[in-house]
């Protein structure tokens, strides 16, 4: 399987790298348990060995829905996510929109050796001369995440004191849902003792995803199903995240009796990584640096009146650090001014930050990222010793920062000394900012989700969770 | 030392598992200091035995203990822990043991989750701190056990293209090995900037290695030498730069040293390297083979010879041959038959 | 066709008998045929050798991607398993050029480890006993 994606799903089970073509398990007649949607026609063989065979057509969303290998996944988004199918819509004339994450502005900043706001602007001006409608942040939309997690985390944590709630014990510790290969392994590997722990709000990229198709696309004078939405992401399996068939939606408008996969309007399109959008600007030889800067479209963007990008830190979204101050504010009476004193537990990655109260440890949140850290907080989940209020976990070692999508290192360089830039340049022309604070989100709220945790804002922000049941195809493919 | 011929003569056939049996471990601390020779044998009976010496001037064993009801299928692997007090299974179950002896009664003490599917192989260090585990997932886990039998992961190596048939750790370093059925094996160390474990080398074809599974691997007694089995029908040997060298920092590289060919005729499952310096080997093709250092080879000759063969040694496939603890060493041998056998070596 | 099966007339020695049409049952899980009437196997594919114990059998997947290749060889194992006495060596592989993944076929069905783990999988016992004793033709 391809090292493109998270090491959680190249383990066991997700990891065979098999054509759909070939030998994907979805096309064993009689013994499908998931593919049962697609209308495909089995093989037929002729005892001569004269071979006919109609061609079987298998979805992403068929691959997700499967407990084989993720991998046939791949082909089928190389297909479907690629370059020239977004070189294709912008072609058509379609209304492309793209929203670029914070990260690959950073890893495409270290690329170029100019900041992160000059990538981020000429960007801007190369998406359009290509024919892009809008370019928007995702760090805009995350703040609109963050928000709504801070609404869960309150929820939950109340929940978990009251002793009768039989919801009380899976309530805590909560865990962030933006990480799409910890989803994608939860799901099929870990089954229902976690996916009840793992927050309900969508990911930034989703929760843009959903501010465009739902909401902004009025703004703008189109209609959802003229949209094509394409993010830009450090990772592979936000590809796998935007299929999936809890980020798609249904217009409302059409009659009941066209009603068809025709209808259906994804909120991400498709995704493109950091290294895919260099391939792209290397395929359009064009000189990056020497761009011109265009002005960002504020209408989904961090960008203050001076011109300052502004978020919140922390390189993998800042779940744990945002959702940590507004619980020690709200619950407890605490203003955390500066930065919160992680504390390195084992390694690097496995990071824990505490606020007591009158000597007592009344929070308790961890960053744990990579595989191997990920493993021992699941095992500690799964005996109830977990002790964590709070869990950002992310798949990837270092973080998103680090993503399978990032640009590599140059010959020479070293992943960590590479990851150690980006680190740095991240943060750098960003001004702090609180999600509370945001202009753009309050807007949100005002014209259209309400107030923070509402019904209307669960109704669009929030997603579900699945456990995959181990398919008996896959167990025959694969001894 | 001069070894001209030396036989292979069986004390004792041991009955008892009713499933074949795939592995075998002495305990390290039995042999000496009075304490009677001490080993657990496990099977595709879902259990795992341990066998002990009737007495020291007995070369007799007799089933003291069956650990079952807890792994639910073929336990694959078995090993004492330095101290000789826990003892590690790992199963297709998926899962890893720790089995803890307490007054001659085995509790299970602690389960590791985590592997996708069939552990294969399970080995602690030196100093009894880490556990390795490998899987047909592919990859190669470290655990830290800790006081009170807490056990974390330290480490998931993801390296290996296929199945991972056997990770050993080296007899004085951390530093791990496992061999694949991808044909290569590969040396994972702690070291460098990344506060995580790597592959530092892998030994393939490119590099003298083997063209089949590598089925087992095992160390001499100085840690300068190993020797890998394979499903290619050879034994290969390899050997590092001084020992003392690596303790010093920075990892040196193992280098093809030679190929033992044309002895086995199906794949060698087993190898295993005696501290005076025998090599025995059990293959599928139902005999168990030593093999010597050739002191007096001719430049250009071969450095191993064979000294002798057992045919028949067992009715069926050998899957494991381990030499015991102690001043004169015997050979135990599992086999597909669901027997082990206990050997001693006669001039 | 009938295809030729041997099996020990008494402890230790073999006769060749001509098996009943007990191998048509075993059948490509892919498709409702025997094996045989997809020409999976045939008389020439099973060489026995009684004096060292050995016994070679080859097959051929219906089609060069057949996914089902190394199901159809564990089924063929386990049904050799009831006709010889334990000690005999099986090695079986696809016939040469018959498979796409010939090489990586014929590794994984002679590696006895991955065979016995198979053999444990319930849901693959299962669809292996199906194969070999279904009376559904």
């Amino acid at each position: 399987m391809s090292e493109k994606f998270s090491a959680a799903l190249r383990i066991g089970d997700l990891n065979d790298y098999i054509a759909p073509s070939q030998a994907c398990i979805v096309s064993l007649k009689g013994l499908k348990s998931n593919a049962t949607k697609t209308d495909h026609k089995p093989e037929v063989v002729i005892a001569n060995k004269q071979v006919k065979s109609e061609p079987v057509k298998i979805s992403l969303k068929d691959c997700l829905a499967c407990s084989g290998c993720v991998t046939s996944a791949e082909t089928v988004m190389l297909e479907k996510q690629s370059l020239d199918e977004f070189l294709f819509n912008v072609n058509k004339g379609n209304a492309v929109i793209v929203s670029l994450s914070p990260q690959s502005r950073a890893s495409l900043a270290v690329h170029f050796g100019i900041s992160p706001l000059q990538v981020f602007k000429k960007l801007t001006s190369f998406f359009k001369s290509l024919g892009v409608k809008a370019v928007f942040d995702t760090s805009c939309s995350r703040d609109l995440t963050l928000v709504e997690s801070c609404m869960e985390f309150m929820t939950r944590y109340r929940q978990n004191q009251s002793i009768d709630d039989v919801r009380s014990k899976s309530s805590l510790p909560m865990i962030a849902s933006a990480c799409p290969g910890w989803i994608c392994y939860a799901e099929k590997q870990l089954g229902s003792f976690v996916l009840p722990n793992i927050s309900k709000v969508k990911s930034p990229q989703q929760t843009i995803g959903t501010i465009i198709k739902h909401y902004l696309c009025q703004d703008m004078g189109l209609r959802p199903e003229e949209i094509y939405h394409v993010t830009v992401m450090p990772c592979y399996d936000k590809k796998l995240e935007a299929a999936r068939d809890d980020f798609v939606f249904q217009l409302e408008s059409h009659d009941e009796d066209r009603r068809s996969d025709v209808n259906m309007i994804p909120e991400v399109d498709s995704v493109l990584t950091t290294g895919e959008i260099l391939e792209l600007i290397q395929l359009k030889d064009v000189d990056f640096k020497s761009l011109e800067e265009s002005p960002l479209d504020r209408m989904l963007t961090n960008i203050n009146e001076e011109g300052y990008l502004y978020g919140v830190r922390g390189s993998s979204g800042g779940y744990a650090e945002t959702i940590f101050r507004y619980a020690a504010k709200t619950l407890f009476g605490r203003q955390i001014d500066g930065p919160l004193n992680f504390r390195n537990i084992r390694n690097s990655d496995f990071q824990e930050v505490t606020l007591e109260v009158e000597g007592k440890t009344v929070l308790k949140f961890a960053l744990c990222y990579g595989f191997r850290n990920l493993q021992n907080v699941v095992r500690k989940l799964k005996i109830s010793k977990c002790d964590y209020h709070f869990l950002e976990i992310m798949a990837c070692p270092s973080g998103c920062l680090n993503g399978g999508g990032q640009i590599k290192p140059k010959t020479g360089q070293s992943p960590k000394e590479l990851s150690q830039t980006v680190e740095t340049v991240y943060m750098e022309n960003v001004m702090e900012a609180e999600p509370f604070n945001n202009p753009i989100v309050s807007s949100l709220y005002d014209k259209w989700l309400e107030q923070p945790g509402s019904e209307k804002a669960q109704r669009f922000m929030h997603t579900q969770y699945h456990p995959v049941e181990k398919s008996i195809t896959s167990q025959l493919q694969n001894w | 030392m001069a070894i001209e011929s030396m036989e292979l003569k069986e004390i004792q056939t041991l009955e008892g598992h009713t499933d074949r049996v795939w592995s075998l471990d002495w305990n390290p601390v039995t042999g000496h200091s009075g304490i009677p020779l001490l080993f657990a044998s496990c099977s595709g009976d879902k259990t795992v035995r341990v066998w002990e010496q009737n007495s020291l001037s007995s070369n007799l064993f007799t089933c003291k203990a069956v650990l079952d009801e807890t792994h639910t299928r073929t336990v694959r692997s078995c090993a004492w822990s330095p101290s000789g007090k826990l003892l590690a299974t790992a199963s297709f179950d998926a899962t890893t043991a720790i089995w803890e002896n307490v007054g001659g009664d085995f509790e299970c003490v602690s389960t590791l989750e985590g592997h996708e599917n069939e552990v294969k192989s399970v080995c602690w260090n030196a100093s009894g701190n880490l556990l390795a585990t490998c899987s047909r997932d592919k990859s190669v886990w470290i655990w830290e056990v800790e006081q009170g039998n807490e056990v974390e992961c330290v480490s998931v190596l993801q390296g290996h293209t296929q199945d991972v048939k056997m990770v050993k750790w080296h007899p004085t370093m951390d530093v791990l090995f496992s061999c694949s059925y991808d044909n290569t094996v590969k040396v994972w160390a702690d070291e460098g900037e990344s506060d995580d474990w790597q592959c530092v080398q892998t030994l393939g074809e490119p590099n003298n290695g083997h063209t089949s599974t590598v089925w087992a691997i095992s160390f001499n007694a100085s840690g300068d030498k190993m020797v890998t089995s394979s499903d290619d029908l050879t034994l290969k040997v390899w050997e590092t730069e001084n020992i003392e060298m690596q303790s010093g920092g920075g990892f040196a590289p193992w280098r093809h040293l030679c190929t033992l060919t044309g002895y086995h005729d199906r794949t060698i499952f087993s190898v295993d390297w005696s501290r005076e310096g025998i090599l025995a080997s059990g293959a599928a093709d139902d005999a168990i083979r030593l093999f010597v250092d050739n002191n007096e080879s001719e430049v250009g000759g071969p450095l191993f010879k064979l000294l002798s063969k057992k045919e028949k040694a067992h009715g069926m496939d050998i899957n494991c041959v381990q030499w015991s603890p102690g001043e004169k060493p015997l050979l135990a041998s599992a086999s597909d038959d669901g027997t082990i056998k206990v050997w001693e070596v006669t001039p | 066709m009938q295809i030729l099966w041997f099996m020990p007339k008494k402890k230790g020695s073999l006769a060749q008998i001509i098996l009943t049409p007990m191998t048509l049952d075993i059948r490509d899980p892919e498709h409702p045929y025997s094996l045989e009437q997809l020409s999976v196997l045939s008389e020439e594919s099973i060489t026995v050798d009684d004096k060292l114990g050995l016994i070679l059998i080859t097959f051929t997947p219906t089609v060069q991607h057949c996914s089902m290749a190394t199901v159809i060889g564990l089924c063929l194992r386990v049904k050799l398993k009831h006709y010889f006495p334990p000690h005999y060596k099986v090695d079986i592989k696809v016939s040469p050029g018959s498979h796409a993944d010939e090489e990586s076929v014929n590794k994984q069905l002679n590696d006895k480890e991955r065979v016995a783990a198979a053999l444990e999988n319930p849901n693959l016992r299962q669809l292996v006993d199906e194969c070999l004793y279904s009376n559904e033709l």
